[in-house]
């Protein structure tokens, strides 16, 4: 099975364009969607999700058509949205015993079994009587996840699941993810690269509303390989250093701040050649298109 | 700092839109009321007079309480809500000046939002003398003061005591519900007040604890008359004063208390324990993630998502009764149905049974408002529920369908509205067995509750969904959803719209009756409520077409959403309901429209305006006059119709030749007729001119009727009710308890009881205004006519009667014989000598009681009394009023004319009693079934039994003229002989209470005038002056002269005038003369004053003391002021005359109770003194302790403020 969006677009009332012609291939497996704050990354997993319409374009999973079938899509579906919300004095117990039960499961003993091992899957089990306003900001996201992962399902989103954790919540959130099973079809949406380079096979990166690049994270770090060079610079050069070249990202070292730039050749002695990562590839996308857009 | 504090609350509220919302709230609902002119009763007070001005103020500053505790509840509490708390509290600031700021901010801002009414009023005011719904002309000039005044003394104050407790409230507890609580208290301490004024005995009490001074303003305006509700403003004295004085000193209290007792630690820390905290530490096994998950079958059927929508349901209705919200409200709506019922039904003060109709009638009170808040709130709670807690989005992805979703929410709030219904039940029931009530009529609740007003409230929560479907944005749909409402009842009551058909929800107005049960109400209910849950539920599911699930609220997204929705299922149900919604609004329209004959009240006044132009030619002219009826009635209750033929003999008493009898049938409503048969002298008459729209039918006598010709004439009509009308009780005939009269034939001629009476509408049709509606006493035909027809003198009747089975029938006369026939019960009856043409023909489901009276002559009279089985409370009460009555008259009078006295219940659809010749019918609600445990409770069943036998001899025996004032005779006559039976049965000094209820009842009825006041002598329309003023001014009349004395001049005239064969008929000079004989010259200023003026006394005890004597006597000294004035009918002031009056004068110990527990007064000293207008002084000596002293202490004299006649004794100082 695999997902197939084509052409999709989607423009909001107010005027903003969240969805350009959106056209993406997903296997199964792990899928990331990069892509900066606003680019279309929520407008497209909602879509995806049956919560919003599209007004041009066609979304199939397999055989099931996601913009009309959407009942057929909900019953194989998981989906983890970016900001969610629980009944603050309803247990965790309770609430994905009562999920599962929408989702489809009448079995009250095979319900039982599964709400036990999803709660010790996502290491809630401690907490499972106590209710759900109670919990921490990482306890909440792996709730999250759980109750997505009710029901054996086909296609799961994931929409910045990883956002304001800790680094250790964060490493366990991965390893959470990385166990689902292989013939399921994982999008994960993110602004984090790590995440990404961490869990995906594949990926596209979205900005704009529009897809800018899409594929294997290795072979897109290879398509820029030898044309970043960084170097160290005085923080009041960094406009003059901007005008001049294509900085595609400038980061702090120790009270230095150090400039990456796209260049085919090397801008000139002072730089010195970087290696490229998936974060390169992330900003050579971004930068051009946001500066468009800012001027 | 308390500066800065207090201009950033002001300029953070005038950026609040909310602040701006409630000013445009108020200055709508001022602009409507203004130019609505839904204001003063009596046409003659301005719309924007100064006590309108202050009236609508004051109603208003009542549902600003809501307002007030929206305002003065979040200041303090704002912090909490943003979380600011934690930072703001750590700056250098005070908390007084935190709260003093935050405080006087909001006040502030409070006022301001306040005068949006204010500016609402006003421009309406300009607006409304163009807008049309009120006449230009009462409108008066724009003052200031009148705003400002009544702003001050009773608007601001309610803001601002109601504030102050507000904001005490939250900034103690930091719960801002309990600012809604609080402010639900103090409305329901004013409901409380109102009912309590029910009984005049609470005045004071009311005045002082009613929290918005309504009550207390109320009790100082109630007697003004027009002329000074026009031209004063509410003076701020006396119990005005204290009243304030007890509200804002509560307010201060409060706000004085948080002052002292805030504490910024204390609220941070308060914050602290009640916030739940987190301490669920995290337990990591490194290995968790690796946990199998076992696999699992999904099953998706339609069986299974049922299940699913119940128990959503269950969940979503548990959620509902959880809610905070929600059981506030629930408590304060069952609280009033609670109170509601408790006190809701006195008559004259008395209470009723607990009945259970009553207790289902209040479910329409005030409970019913907070229904619609409950619903409308919580269906947009329900419909908002996941989106509230930012759950929407998980949940919106589930696999369930839309419409199980959808459905299990509606689902949710019918079950709420079932725990709803059933609050009426169980308040109901409670009431009843705290009052020790047992007869649990559980039928009647279920039906009513059940079938009736739960179907109601669901097409209410239709509404409320379809709002709040298409309206993504919680608030906003409230407001929607409350607008519609309020549009509903603005079209209703302001714009006159009162087609229930086009009202959603509406459905005609019904009464359950013991008698009738449900009557016949439950067909056209059925049909109504079919309407609009079928209109309801296209309206469902069209919302269930655009509910929004999932994220996209732009209108294309909907539309996609909807038109994905609208599937073969979706568009049959609308289909079906859309038929059924058409189908039964023609059937509705078919039976309002074509079967009752349904129009607006507007082209009911215009037909009656035409009616007038065309046909007042025919005004007075001469038409023979029925000398005797005989009946051949046939009811049939079972289908509400009766088919009655009448033989009339008819005689030309005029001096004219007749040529064409005039038979005025009137405009054909909802009581169909269908003329079966019409002879004259055995033939069928020509029709020779027709007036279709008003009934009015021209037949040409052939001969023509030459003076003192007798003709017979026999009519055979069936009347009855078809279908169902859009509003009214059809209560003529109905199963069990109709009540017909001679209205069911034609009368003859022009009747000007068809007229427009309001001089508003009179002039809006062109009419000339009518000062009086009957001629004067010198006026040739109007002493040649009886007042209440001009069809027929004095009659001779004779009737057969048949109807159902199990039903007894009754008309006037002995009862002759009775049979029953081809399934029918028969009755046949017979009247001895002579009776007006005035009969009832009545027939129900009877029990009989019966008594015997005879009288000190011997003679003897059956009493009998027609009663529903159960209805056995008060019948004791009513032969007592009937005996004492008949023990009375016959000797002050003269004898009573019939061998026997009816008194027969019917249906409570009206609420009155009324006398026939020897029959006196009952309303079911008036008597029957009144609690008179109480012995210092009015027993009106007995005055109002003598009242009605007075009538056989004031009425019946004396007829009077259709001249000015004759009324009096009847009316006025009656309400002294009661009077007059009530003192002999309890005393002359237990008669203070009823007088004082009778002036009570003047001073307002006059208060209320909306053409001019009239004279005894002349009035010919005002009740309040025949009843009231009458009976107060004869009873004061026979103390002033001698009982003896009056009732000998009352006896004469009964003599001279009783079955007067001819004309001329009595009118209220001859009663008048009789009078005038009686009173000595000394004392015929008073029949002057009474009759032919209108006057009133303004007579008060300024200071009494007293000083205990060396010989053990007690020597009181009384200071008087007293004040007579003559006022025109519009109650201007004449003349303030100085001449003196002779008055009671009286010192009393303390009151006494009888062995039935009846409090009199108890005089040491009662005198008649002559008093000089003016001060004075008199000094008294008794012989025991005195403790109070009064001047008129009985209210004898109409004194316009009876209160102040009586005051507390003190012991002097010296």
């Amino acid at each position: 099975m695999e997902l197939q969006i084509k052409n999709l677009s989607k423009t909001y009332s107010n005027g903003v364009q969240a969805l350009k012609d959106v056209s993406l291939t997903i296997p199964q497996g792990m899928f990331g969607l990069l892509g900066p704050n606003g680019a279309g990354k929520s407008s497209l997993m909602r879509t995806l999700a049956t919560l919003q319409e599209a007004d041009a374009g066609s979304v199939m999973l397999g055989d099931i058509d996601i913009l009309k079938d959407k009942s057929k899509v909900r019953e194989i579906l998981g989906y983890l949205p970016q900001e969610f919300g629980v009944y603050p004095k309803v247990t965790s117990y309770n609430m994905l015993n009562h999920i599962a039960a929408l989702k489809g499961i009448s079995n009250k003993g095979e319900r039982k079994d599964l709400v036990e091992s999803l709660l010790n899957k996502t290491n809630l089990w401690h907490v499972r009587n106590k209710s759900l306003g109670t919990y921490s900001g990482g306890m909440k996201q792996r709730f999250g996840i759980a109750q997505a992962l009710i029901g054996d399902p086909r296609l799961i989103i994931v929409d910045e699941p990883t956002a304001g954790l800790d680094p250790a919540e964060r490493v366990r959130f991965h390893n959470l993810l990385s166990e689902i099973g292989e013939n399921t079809i994982v999008i994960l949406s993110t602004h984090i690269v790590e995440d990404i380079s961490n869990l995906c096979n594949n990926m596209a990166i979205i900005c704009l509303g529009e897809v800018v690049a899409q594929g294997n994270p290795t072979s897109l770090t290879e398509g820029i390989k030898g044309r970043v060079w960084k170097k160290a610079i005085p923080k009041t050069d960094l406009q003059r250093y901007q005008q001049e070249m294509q900085v595609i990202s400038t980061h702090l070292k120790a009270g230095q701040t150090i400039i990456h730039v796209l260049s085919d050749s090397q801008p000139d002695a002072s730089f010195e050649s970087s290696t490229a990562n998936l974060e390169d590839v992330y900003f050579a996308e971004i930068t051009t298109r946001m500066e468009t857009v800012s001027a | 700092m308390f500066k800065e504090i207090f201009l950033f609350e002001i300029k953070y509220r005038l950026k609040r839109p909310a602040t701006w919302a409630y000013f445009g709230i108020l200055l709508i609902f001022g602009l409507i009321t203004a130019i609505g002119g839904n204001g003063p009763a009596s046409e003659k007070v301005f719309v924007n007079s100064p006590v309108a001005i202050a009236t609508m103020l004051s109603v208003i500053s009542i549902f600003g309480i809501m307002l007030s505790s929206a305002i003065m509840g979040v200041p303090v509490y704002r912090d909490i809500e943003h979380k600011t708390e934690n930072y703001y509290f750590s700056y250098p600031i005070t908390e007084k000046s935190y709260l003093l700021g935050r405080f006087f901010g909001s006040m502030s801002v409070l006022f301001l939002v306040s005068l949006g009414l204010h500016v609402g009023l006003m421009i309406g005011f300009v607006i409304g003398p163009f807008a049309g719904y009120v006449e230009a002309d009462r409108f008066t000039d724009f003052n200031l003061w009148y705003y400002i005044q009544p702003t001050i003394t009773i608007y601001w104050t309610n803001f601002f005591f109601a504030g102050c407790i507000f904001f005490a409230l939250v900034s103690m507890t930091k719960k801002v519900m309990l600012a809604y609580a609080g402010g639900a208290i103090l409305f329901i301490t004013y409901l409380i007040t109102q009912t309590l004024t029910q009984d005049i005995e609470n005045k004071t009490l009311v005045s002082l604890i009613d929290p918005f001074g309504l009550g207390t303003f109320n009790n100082i305006i109630q007697y003004w008359t027009p002329e000074e509700q026009n031209n004063l403003t509410i003076p701020f004295t006396g119990m005005l004063v204290w009243n304030r004085i007890i509200w804002v000193g509560l307010g201060l209290l409060s706000l004085l208390y948080t002052l002292f007792r805030f504490d910024f630690q204390r609220f941070l820390n308060k914050n602290y324990n009640s916030k739940k905290k987190n301490d669920n530490t995290d337990i990591v096994k490194a290995d968790a993630a690796l946990t199998k998950i076992p696999n699992v079958t999904k099953v998706f059927s339609i069986n299974l998502n049922l299940k699913l929508m119940v128990s959503l349901a269950f969940m979503e209705f548990k959620n509902i009764v959880r809610d905070h919200f929600f059981k506030a409200i629930l408590i304060a709506a069952v609280l009033f149905l609670f109170f509601d019922a408790w006190f809701g039904f006195p008559t004259y003060g008395t209470p009723s049974l607990p009945m259970t109709y009553y207790m289902l009638e209040v479910k329409d009170f005030t409970f019913i408002i907070l229904i619609f808040i409950l619903i409308v709130f919580m269906t947009g709670e329900v419909l908002h529920r996941e989106r509230s807690v930012k759950y929407d989005q998980i949940f919106g992805s589930l696999p369930l369908p839309n419409i199980i979703v959808y459905g299990s929410k509606f689902l949710a709030l019918i079950m709420v509205s079932f725990i709803l219904v059933n609050m009426v039940l169980v308040s109901g029931v409670i009431n009843q067995v705290i009052k020790g009530y047992f007869n649990f009529e559980f039928g009647m609740y279920f039906k009513d509750l059940y079938l009736i007003e739960f179907p109601k409230y669901i097409s209410y929560i239709m509404l409320a969904f379809f709002v709040h479907a298409i309206i993504t944005k919680k608030f906003l749909g409230h407001v929607v959803a409350i607008a519609i409402w309020v549009l509903l009842f603005g079209l209703n009551s302001l714009a006159d719209v009162d087609n229930n058909l086009y009202l959603y929800s509406y459905a005609p107005g019904y009464t359950i009756s013991d008698m009738n049960g449900f009557g016949h109400f439950g067909t056209s209910l059925f049909w109504f409520r079919t309407y609009w849950l079928a209109f309801g539920a296209v309206l469902t599911i069209i919302g269930y077409l655009f509910w929004k699930r999932g994220t996209d609220s732009g209108r294309k997204a909907r539309f996609q959403v909807a038109k994905s929705r609208l599937t073969l299922g979706s568009i049959s149900a609308i289909v079906v309901f859309l038929t059924i919604w058409i189908g039964a609004g023609y059937h509705i329209n078919y039976n309002t429209k074509t079967l009752n004959r349904y129009a607006t009240s507007d082209t009911g006044t215009e037909a009656q305006a035409n009616y007038e132009k065309e046909l007042s030619k025919y005004n007075k002219i001469a038409q023979p006059k029925i000398i005797d009826v005989k009946l051949h009635a046939d009811l049939v209750p079972e289908e509400r119709s009766a088919t009655i033929k009448s033989e009339f003999v008819l005689v030309n008493k005029s001096t004219e030749v007749i040529d064409t009898l005039h038979l005025n049938w009137g405009a054909e409503g909802s009581f169909y007729r269908e003329l079966l048969d019409f002879k004259i002298e055995g033939k069928t008459p020509t029709i020779a001119k027709k007036y279709d729209p008003y009934g009015y039918e021209l037949y040409a006598f052939n001969p023509p009727l030459q003076p003192q010709d007798t003709i017979r004439m026999e009519i055979t009509v069936k009347r009855g009710y078809k279908g169902f009308p859009n509003e009214g009780s059809g209560s003529n005939l109905v199963y069990n308890g109709t009540f017909l009269n001679q209205g069911f034939f034609p009368t003859f001629g022009y009747s000007e009881q068809g007229e427009i009476s309001s001089d508003q509408d009179r002039k809006k049709y062109d009419l000339p205004i009518k000062e009086y509606q009957a001629p004067p006493q010198d006026d040739e035909w109007g002493v040649n006519n009886f007042l209440f027809t001009d069809d027929a003198d004095y009659i001779t009747f004779e009737g057969t009667v048949s109807t159902a089975p199990d039903q007894i029938a009754i008309m006037p006369g002995y009862l002759q014989k009775e049979w029953e026939e081809n399934g029918r019960k028969y009755y046949h009856y017979k009247m001895e000598g002579k009776l007006d043409y005035f009969y009832n023909i009545s027939s129900a489901r009877y029990g009989v009681y019966r008594k015997l009276w005879t009288g000190s002559d011997g003679a003897s009279v059956n009493i009998e009394i027609y009663h529903h089985p159960t209805h056995t409370y008060n019948l004791d009460r009513l032969v007592n009023g009937v005996q004492k009555s008949l023990d009375y008259f016959t000797e002050n009078y003269g004898p009573y004319q019939y061998r026997q006295m009816r008194i027969i219940e019917f249906p409570r659809y009206n609420t009155f009693a009324q006398s026939f010749p020897n029959t006196v019918p009952f309303a079911e609600s008036f008597g029957w079934v009144g609690d008179f445990s109480d012995p210092n409770d009015l027993d009106y069943i007995f005055m109002v039994t003598s009242h009605e036998v007075a009538h056989q001899w004031w009425g019946h025996q004396i007829t009077p003229s259709a001249t000015r004032g004759a009324n009096q005779i009847s009316e006025s006559m009656a309400e002294y002989s009661s009077l007059m039976v009530m003192k002999k049965e309890y005393g002359v000094d237990a008669m203070q209470d009823f007088l004082q209820r009778e002036l009570d009842r003047y001073l307002q009825g006059r208060a209320n005038e909306s053409k001019f006041e009239k004279t005894l002598m002349d009035n010919d329309s005002q009740q309040y002056v025949w009843y009231r003023k009458g009976g107060l001014i004869l009873y004061a009349l026979q103390d002033l002269i001698g009982e003896d004395s009056l009732n000998s001049a009352f006896k004469k005239y009964m003599t001279e005038a009783s079955f007067r064969p001819e004309a001329p008929f009595t009118t209220t000079i001859e009663w008048y003369d009789y009078m005038k004989e009686v009173t000595p010259d000394s004392l015929q200023y008073y029949l002057k004053d009474s009759f032919e003026k209108i006057t009133l006394y303004s007579n008060k005890i300024k200071e009494a003391s007293y000083e205990k004597r060396d010989d053990g006597k007690f020597e009181v000294t009384i200071a008087i002021e007293s004040v007579k004035s003559y006022f025109d009918g519009n109650g201007k002031l004449l003349d303030e005359p100085k001449s003196a009056n002779y008055l009671d004068v009286a010192v009393f110990g303390e009151d006494s109770t009888d062995a039935d527990g009846i409090t009199s007064k108890t005089p040491l000293f009662i005198e008649k003194r002559w008093i000089t207008p003016g001060e004075s002084s008199i000094t008294i000596i008794v012989d025991q302790e005195p403790v109070k002293a009064g001047i008129d202490p009985y209210n004898k004299m109409i004194d316009r403020i009876p209160d102040d006649n009586i005051i507390n004794v003190e012991e002097g100082s010296e």
